[in-house]
Order: C-alpha cells, then sequence, then structure tokens
C-alpha cells in the first residue's frame, strides 16, 4: 500500500510524532510534565493490523481497554508493500480519572512501518516492551509473512477474531502450525468465540430443568441468526451445540444486515423448544424454553460485543480454553 | 443426576444451580442495604442461578408488590452498578414476601408450601439457602422452627443450608449453645457462618500475596519479621442509632473476635494442604487456637488497652463523647477503642508480637494490615543517616484504596550516602480499571456455590471467643479490673496505647 493512502487525520489522533530512537526519553518527559498523572501498567497489549482503516478504530479501542486493564500498548500499522521503506512513531498517554484530581494513564506507542519484513515488526516490538509483563498480541491481518516463529514464540496470549478471516480454512491451518511448534506457547482468544459467550450461557440456563434435561436427546434443528459477516461466530456457536449434545444437528444459519454478532438461537425438537434472542435495541437477552406444558422465560444481562468489550472481557480471564481448543478439530470439518 | 451440557466446566467459577434464597429478617437494613443490592449485581453479571426465587420472611404485613416497591428505592441508592429499570423488572418477579412471626409454626408450613410451589412451577425441586439477617435473639427459633418443617432437609437430592450474620454469639456459652441449635438442624458443611471481611477482595488477596509468590514465604517467620500491626480505623462514632447495640457489645467483640481475628489468621497462617474449605479453615483454626492466652487482669492490662473517646473533633466537625452519644448508658463501661498485644505460639510466630488496634472516632476510615520485617544485621553504609522507621514494611490495605505498598529504603541522589525511605505501591482501582463486587455479592454466590472456604467455621467461632473471655472476664468480672482510658474523639486513640509498642521500642504505624 502506498503511503499516501494513509490518512492524515487518522495519523493525527495518534499523539505526538516520534523519533523511533527517541520514544523512551518522550515518554519520560510526558510524565515527568504532570505530576498529576500516575503511570500504571499490567501488560504489554499490542495490536498488529496490515490495514489502514483500521488505524482510527483500534486506536480507540486502546483507549477503552487501557481504562479497564492499565497496560504498554503498542498499535502496529505494517504496510509490507509500501515503498520506500520507512518507520514513524507517535507517542500518548491513555489516561483516565482518579479521585477527581489525578488521571491514571497507560501509554500507547503507535508505528507505521513502511516495506519492512518479519524481522523489523519484532525488532520494533521488542524494543518498545514494558519489561517483565505479558505480552498479548492481537493480530488482525492474516497469519502469515510477518506472523513468524521468533516473533510468536514470545507471545503470552494470541488474540484473532476468525471471523474477520477471508479464508479461516488456511488461517485455522496456519494457527494449528504455530501451536504445534515447540517453541509457541502462546494461549490463543478467539473474538468470534468470546462473542458467542451469552448465547452459551444463556442456553445452559433455558436448559437447566430436570424434565428439559431428560429430552435433549429430541433436539433434531437448531437455527441461528447472525449478523452479516459474523458466520464464523455462528459456525463456531453450531460447532459447540454438537459437541455438547454429541449430536450433528440439522443447522440453519440465517444473515441479516443489521444487529448484534448473534441476534436469536433456535433449538428444536418434538415437545421442547428453547429460544435465545437478543433484540436490537435491547442489553438484555430473552430467554424461553418450553417442554410440554412446562416453560420457563428468564432475562439476562447481553454481554457487551464491540471489539473493546470483547478484547476487556478476554484480558479479564487467564489461561487458554481448552473449550476453545477442542472445538477446532470440528470448525475445520464445518468450514 | 442429570447434568446441563451446556454448563461449561471450565468456566473460572461454577455456576449456581437453581436456588431460592429466603431472607429472615427481610424489612431489616442489611436486607436493603446489602442483600438485595448484592443479589441485583449478581444478577447484572449474570451469574445468578436460572430460575431464581428470592422470599423475604418478616413480621410486618405487606405484599410483594409493596416490598419490591421498598427494595427497589434501596437498590437505587445502594446498587454497585446502578440501577436499570429494565433489569430490576425482570429480578423483581423473583422477589416474595411471606409475613410471619419468627416463632409461629404456620408461619414455616406456609413458607414450605410457598417453596414446594416455586418448584413446582420450575419443574423440578431447587436448592435452598435460609439467610438469618434477623436480630441474633431470633436465631434459635428460626433454626428449631426450620427443623421441626422439614425445611432443613433437601428436597429431591437438592440442598438445604444456612447462612448466619453476625453476631455469633456474644461469649463463648452462646456460641456455643447457637452452634448446638445450628449444627442439630443443618450439618456443619451446611453451615455458613458470614464474615464479610472476608468477602473484600484484599483480604482474599493475602493468600494469593503469600503463597503465590515466592519472594515473601521464605521471609514470613519469626527470623525477618519483627512485628504486625492489624489497624481497622473509623471515624465516625455511633450515628444513626448505632449507640443501642454498640454499647451492648463493644470493639473487642463486635470487631475483633470476628473481622480481626479472620485477617490475623491469614496472615499467620501456614500454607494450607490445597483450597478446599476445610483445609483452609484447619490452617486458620490453627493461629487462633495457638494465641497466647490472656488469663488476668494482670496480664490483660499489661497487653489489652481499651478506651471511650471523649468530645473532640474529627475533620473539623466537634463530636461527642462516647458516654454522651445516642442510646449509649452514660455510665457505660464498654470499649469503643481496644489496642491488643498478642503473640502466636507457633515454630513460626514465636517471639513476633501481633499489634492489633480498632477504634471509633479515629482521624480516618481506614483498614491495613503492616508487615514490619527485621532490620538488616549489619548495614555497612554510615549509620548516622539511617532513619527512624528505617525497616521494610509491606502494607497490605484492606479498605479504602485498596492495594499492597513495600516500603524499602534507597539511596538519595548525590555525592553523599544518603538514604530515603521510598514507596512501591500497587493500587487495585489504578491497575484494574473494574471495579471489585461487593464483598456480599461474592459470599452470597459462594453460599449458593457450595464453597464456605469464606465462611467462619464452628471451631473458629469458638476458639476466637474463647480467647476473648479472659479478656472480657478480666475487665468485667475481676476485682481489680485493668483501667479504662481515654481519647479525644479525632485523636489516634490513647496515649497508653502508643505505650504499649513503645515499651517494645515501637510505634504504631501513621495510616
Amino acid at each position: 500500500m502506498p503511503a499516501s493512502s494513509l490518512n492524515e487525520s487518522d495519523l493525527g489522533r495518534l499523539g505526538l510524532e516520534t523519533p523511533i530512537s527517541r520514544i523512551d526519553r518522550e515518554l519520560k518527559k510526558l510524565w515527568e510534565s504532570d505530576e498529576a498523572k500516575t503511570r500504571a501498567s499490567l501488560i504489554n497489549l499490542a495490536i498488529y493490523t496490515e490495514d489502514s482503516s483500521f488505524l482510527a478504530a483500534d486506536n480507540d479501542l486502546l483507549d477503552r481497554v487501557a481504562a479497564e486493564h492499565a497496560c504498554r500498548a503498542l498499535l502496529i500499522l505494517a504496510l509490507p508493500e509500501a515503498q520506500p521503506p520507512r518507520a514513524r512513531a507517535w507517542i500518548q498517554a491513555l489516561c483516565r480519572p482518579y479521585q477527581g484530581r489525578q488521571a491514571v494513564c497507560s501509554e500507547q506507542i503507535s508505528f507505521v512501518l513502511e516495506g519492512g519484513d518479519a524481522a523489523q515488526v519484532q525488532n520494533i516490538v521488542f524494543a518498545h516492551l514494558d519489561s517483565d509483563l505479558p505480552l498479548v498480541v492481537w493480530w488482525q491481518a492474516d497469519l502469515t509473512k510477518n506472523f513468524h516463529e521468533r516473533f510468536y514464540s514470545r507471545i503470552d496470549t494470541l488474540i484473532i477474531d476468525s471471523a474477520r478471516w477471508s479464508d479461516p480454512s488456511r488461517q485455522f491451518d496456519a494457527l494449528l502450525a504455530a501451536q504445534r511448534e515447540a517453541t509457541a506457547r502462546f494461549d490463543v482468544r478467539d473474538l468470534a468465540w468470546t462473542r458467542s459467550h451469552l448465547m452459551r450461557t444463556a442456553l445452559a440456563g433455558c436448559f437447566q430443568d430436570a424434565a428439559a434435561l431428560q429430552n435433549l436427546s429430541k433436539l433434531r434443528k437448531l437455527t441461528i441468526t447472525h449478523l452479516k459477516g459474523q458466520r464464523m461466530t455462528a459456525l463456531l456457536l453450531a460447532a459447540w451445540i454438537n459437541k455438547r449434545l454429541n449430536t450433528t444437528l440439522q443447522l440453519e444459519l440465517v444473515e441479516k444486515d443489521s444487529g448484534h454478532a448473534l441476534q436469536s438461537l433456535v433449538l428444536e425438537g418434538v415437545g421442547l423448544r428453547g429460544e435465545v434472542r437478543r433484540d436490537c435495541d435491547s442489553s438484555f437477552v430473552h430467554v424461553c424454553a418450553t417442554c410440554g406444558q412446562h416453560e420457563h422465560k428468564e432475562l439476562l444481562p447481553a454481554d457487551a460485543d464491540s471489539d473493546a468489550e470483547l478484547v476487556n472481557e478476554q484480558l479479564s480471564r487467564r489461561g487458554g480454553s481448552t473449550l476453545y481448543s477442542g472445538m477446532l478439530p470440528l470448525i475445520q470439518a464445518m468450514l | 443426576m442429570l447434568e446441563n451440557p451446556f454448563q461449561e466446566t471450565l468456566l473460572s467459577r461454577h455456576r449456581a444451580e437453581p436456588c431460592t434464597v429466603v431472607i429472615f429478617g427481610a424489612t431489616g437494613d442489611l436486607t436493603n442495604r446489602k442483600l438485595i443490592p448484592a443479589l441485583y449485581n449478581i444478577a447484572a453479571c449474570g451469574d445468578l442461578p436460572p430460575q431464581f426465587k428470592v422470599v423475604g420472611f418478616a413480621r410486618r404485613e405487606k405484599t410483594d408488590e409493596v416490598f419490591r416497591a421498598e427494595l427497589e428505592t434501596g437498590n437505587r441508592k445502594n446498587s454497585r452498578q446502578g440501577h436499570n429499570d429494565e433489569l430490576w423488572d425482570s429480578f423483581a418477579q423473583c422477589i416474595h414476601y411471606h409475613r410471619s412471626e419468627f416463632e409461629d409454626p404456620a408461619g414455616y408450613v406456609n413458607l414450605k408450601l410457598l417453596l414446594d410451589q416455586f418448584d413446582q412451577e420450575r419443574g423440578a425441586p431447587a436448592n435452598r439457602l435460609f439467610y438469618l439477617a434477623s436480630a441474633p435473639e431470633a436465631f434459635k427459633p428460626i433454626l428449631e422452627m426450620l427443623r421441626a418443617t422439614g425445611l432443613n432437609e433437601g428436597v429431591g437430592g437438592k440442598w438445604a443450608r444456612v447462612v448466619c450474620e453476625k453476631p455469633f454469639g456474644k461469649d463463648l456459652v452462646s456460641a456455643r449453645a447457637l452452634n448446638e441449635v445450628v449444627n442439630a438442624t443443618f450439618h456443619e458443611s451446611d453451615t455458613y457462618r458470614i464474615d464479610h471481611y472476608l468477602g473484600k477482595e484484599t483480604a482474599q488477596n493475602i493468600m494469593v500475596l503469600r503463597f503465590a509468590n515466592a519472594l515473601f514465604e521464605p521471609n514470613w517467620n519469626s527470623r525477618y519479621i519483627d512485628h504486625v500491626q492489624i489497624t481497622c480505623a473509623e471515624n465516625l462514632g455511633m450515628e444513626g442509632g448505632r449507640g443501642g447495640y454498640y454499647d451492648t457489645a463493644g470493639a473487642l467483640r463486635d470487631m475483633v473476635q470476628n473481622h480481626l481475628f479472620q485477617l490475623l489468621s491469614l496472615v499467620a497462617m501456614e500454607p494450607p494442604t490445597d483450597l478446599s474449605a476445610d483445609s483452609v479453615r484447619d490452617e486458620k483454626v490453627k493461629v487462633i487456637r495457638a494465641l497466647r492466652p490472656l488469663v488476668g487482669p494482670e496480664a490483660v492490662g499489661k497487653n489489652v488497652i481499651r478506651a471511650q473517646y471523649t468530645a473532640g473533633s474529627v475533620d473539623g466537625v466537634p463530636r461527642v463523647g462516647y458516654r454522651q452519644e445516642d442510646r449509649v448508658n452514660p455510665e457505660s463501661k464498654t470499649e469503643p477503642y481496644v489496642a491488643l498485644r498478642l503473640f502466636i505460639d507457633t515454630w513460626r510466630w514465636q517471639g513476633v508480637p501481633f499489634y492489633i488496634r480498632v477504634g471509633k472516632q479515629l482521624p480516618k476510615k481506614a483498614t491495613e494490615i503492616s508487615v514490619h520485617f527485621k532490620k538488616p544485621p549489619q548495614v555497612p553504609f554510615a549509620t548516622s543517616n539511617l532513619i527512624k522507621n528505617s525497616e521494610n514494611t509491606l502494607v497490605i490495605r484492606i479498605q479504602p484504596d485498596e492495594g499492597i505498598a513495600l516500603r524499602i529504603l534507597c539511596k538519595q541522589p548525590g555525592q553523599a550516602m544518603n538514604m530515603q525511605q521510598v514507596k512501591m505501591d500497587f493500587r487495585y482501582s489504578n491497575s484494574f480499571g473494574k471495579a471489585s463486587p461487593e464483598a456480599y455479592e461474592r459470599l452470597l454466590l459462594d453460599a449458593m456455590a457450595g464453597d464456605a472456604t469464606l465462611f467462619a467455621r464452628r471451631d473458629e467461632v469458638e476458639n476466637a471467643w474463647k480467647f476473648i473471655d479472659e479478656i472480657e472476664h478480666a475487665w468485667h468480672k475481676a476485682a481489680n479490673p485493668p483501667p479504662m482510658h481515654e481519647y479525644p474523639a479525632g485523636s489516634w486513640g490513647p496515649k497508653e496505647a502508643d505505650d504499649l509498642l513503645r515499651q517494645d521500642g515501637r510505634e504504631w504505624r501513621l495510616l
């Protein structure tokens, strides 16, 4: 991508442009200039993208994530095809008020790397980590080229969003290949999987009573309504339901142009029906289960499903999800 | 029993199964200010068990609707995450009111019918949690009635549990008597004696700090630790009519026997073999058992300072003396302040004093534990500039401003080898943007999920009372009781409490 396609107003929102060699000095100045700011950091959180149109959104996302998870934030836009090679950097403080007077701040360093290769990306990242803190990377690009063993072997948590992938099958292959490397130690957190969390939780409440549980084997059909572009999210949910029921239900996916990523889920069988529904304007999930004459209704809070909230949710959890890992072979068969 | 295949067993905590919570004393302040807001916030986090019900059991006549409306007002004021009308409307549907006297058998028969009716509506029996939030004197009749109606037994393979609010007795005799009634009604494993201090995030973090960090545990003993201070300061007195109850209890019974001994146990306990409730509580109770008894007025007078505040001011606001407070006996012998020097007779803690102080009308509200390490055996620098209290101190702030601070010495920049104290400070609110759940949220969820780790066990309670009784006896029954000291409201306590440490060459930490 040519450098000229970068939106200067997006770059202007990244903070103070700084020569890469002076980043540490400039950060120090930033903190010294205002005694009312307290720097806090629990993790290194890097976002790697190769799409300049995500720059502004990613910048906003880091601001929202840092409000809940104090971090050293790195935003890396790599444009491997751009010429001539050039590297630029910006710094800024991400602050939130604390006790009225003070502000607690995370620091963000943003890079635009035009040209360059995997080595440049890893060098830039490794040179600007807050030492001794875990490295969490949201890799938004395809898992090719710059997703190199020397890089991912240092990652503690790898965040992906398989719903964004244009070729999920190839990407899952690349992910599994990386995980098989002896040096790989990262946990994978798939935002598409996180997006289905509220549906999975609601479903557990839907079929809680004994009569419904006895009749689960009668379930035959699964209908999932999802937002356009969230097919992968729906497939992950379907794969999980099949796995939990140890069966293969007749699956119907309904795509909508607007609304939440997952909008409804209906499980049907003779004498048994369960529905989990999230209306467009509601922050709650309606659960309704019917078993024979017995009907059970419930209202549950819906998880927020913006990218920032999904990342926050993932950062609040510890340890990898063996549940998700166990799903991967199944999902590959469904693609 | 059928397993729900959609329950993800890999979630960080087990989601409780369908449950009905019956709150006795449901029209009281605790229900309005703490319990219902806690349950509402559990619902707001999506952690409430499916098909959940809560029944308020109290004497006053009112309908479900009136009860719900009263609780809604309370929730709007007290809910940690604010109040959402749509969620409240859904949550309120699970709230019911049941009017009965605590001693009326018919009331319990009707309660049973109501709970059975809920089970019928669910299509299956549910677990039952009985929460005793009434005045303590009502515990006995309530428990006896629960037993008489069979409500103490779970139905259809489900459990029935009881949660007891403090105070759990007022001395060893009454605690034992109450325990007899509780255990005649519920199995000890189904009995949850609540101490809300244990639900606080930092209190839970004490075990993590000690046992998950290799740095501290090797130094956590008499070889490296000089002494430990536990402070619970309040800048309030007897506002809101609290004097009536408080004057019958005092700081020792109201705070030390439960909250502060729980903190002491967490600081001093040995590592448990696992994190099961009984393993943790086994270790905690050993600490209480190992407390060196203070028997007789002389030992008590030497190691325990009691005091009442006189008129003074806090934050510039004039305050009356304790005996002039509303509903306090003008001749009161009750202590709103107590400071203790305790020793734990174990290998780990031999010779290490634990200083505890708790008081009303002190300059600020703060609860913290400070662990004071010994000074290095030899400091290879000019000793002339070694500052007072230069030992390393680890401070665990329980409330407010939860966090951990470590005080160390550093060289001051410059040509001279001057040392300066610096503080490494971790604050929950700085590092974690998300607010911690209220203690009652955590404890209610634990009780529903069957995790008793953060609840006091019978032997913990009784051993604590056994120790406390000796002091109370010396104060109130001895011929020559240790004196009641005084301190002006707004000061850090009586001079005699300062002397308690000064005679050991130490001083209270300035909070």
